[in-house]
């Protein structure tokens, strides 16, 4: 398992939207934290692939976020995650947050 | 009035009223006046004349504040004689000029932000900036704050900013667990975000939960756990 965590806070609704309607995601609640996660355990670290243009959503091998689709503009989208359990990001940019299993 | 004794305890430990006064030099006093008093409207409040302080090579000095709301107060120190030192084109303000290279997101991570409460008041600061010789350079809405930013004419990066929305407790919980993970990670080899977020993350799992059922409880006081 992979996974984020993203405060409960009304800007971060967005990021946990895109989450809930993503197939291969599951979300729950640690405190007052989301825990966005992929069941991608028994998978040896992956390569951390390239980069994905806009649009995309979660694959079995990484945690996708389109950042177009959760609406978040620049200061909140750069500083959404609140931690990673045994998951390394490999992108955030204007497009897409990407993490692979670490 | 609270009788929580929880509350009291916080409130005996935590016993600090604000901002007394932030001090800053300046070689132009005038322009200093003309920004703070003419343009911002920030009243002046206290001033000090003062010959030399005990040491006699210590200058003749004029300390001299303006009121920034809530009685807290930003304060000037002219020294009569005392010339700037250091490169004056570099980055930097009349306390010290930075050396060369040094990036412009760090010269101005150190900055005063005033706050105001309500986006009227921002815009009304923003019009008098705009009007006099130091307009202002930039206004970002984030989605939690909004602010207007100028140098003053000191070379000081000054914020005005209101928040969007109160702050939430369940942010004041981040925050702790932020800042323990931060110690841990900056004491060690080679601190990134990486390894704050990953150690963050075993903060949350291990006192996120309780946190919130202490939110639930009647007797819960936000403290926040450590």
């Amino acid at each position: 398992m992979s996974a984020l965590f993203v405060l409960d806070v009304p800007e971060n609704e967005g990021v946990v939207r895109v989450a809930e309607q993503d197939a291969v995601l599951q979300v729950d609640k640690v405190g007052p934290y989301f825990r966005i996660a992929l069941d991608d355990h028994d998978r040896p670290a992956p390569d951390p692939g390239e980069a994905v243009g806009a649009g995309h959503t979660s694959t079995a091998q990484q945690i996708v976020i389109d950042r177009r689709a959760t609406g978040c503009r620049h200061a909140v989208w750069y500083s959404a995650v609140a931690g990673l359990q045994d998951a390394r990001i490999v992108q955030h940019d204007k497009n897409a947050l990407r993490l692979v299993h670490r | 009035m609270t009788t929580d004794p929880a509350d009291r305890g916080v409130h005996e430990e935590h016993r600090v009223q604000g901002v007394d006064h932030a001090a800053f030099p300046t070689f132009d006093p005038a322009a200093t006046v003309r920004f703070y008093r003419d343009t911002l409207k920030f009243p002046v409040v206290h001033s000090i004349c003062a010959a030399g302080w005990g040491p006699a090579e210590h200058p003749d000095f004029i300390h001299f504040f303006f009121d920034i709301g809530n009685d807290d107060r930003i304060a000037f120190f002219y020294y009569f004689g005392h010339e700037p030192v250091g490169d004056p084109a570099a980055r930097g303000d009349a306390w010290a000029r930075l050396p060369e290279g040094t990036p412009e997101f760090f010269a101005n991570s150190r900055h005063l932000a005033i706050h105001v409460d309500s986006e009227e008041d921002l815009l009304e600061y923003r019009r008098r900036l705009d009007d006099s010789a130091w307009p202002c350079e930039m206004q970002v809405m984030h989605e939690t704050i909004e602010s207007i930013y100028t140098h003053d004419p000191n070379g000081y990066m000054i914020e005005i900013t209101r928040a969007l929305r109160p702050v939430t407790p369940q942010e004041d919980l981040d925050a702790a667990l932020t800042i323990d993970a931060l110690c841990e990670v900056a004491s060690g080899p080679e601190p990134s975000l990486d390894k704050l977020l990953t150690r963050k993350a075993e903060l949350i799992v291990e006192r996120a939960a309780d946190w919130d059922a202490a939110q639930q409880a009647p007797s819960g006081t936000g403290a926040v756990p450590r």
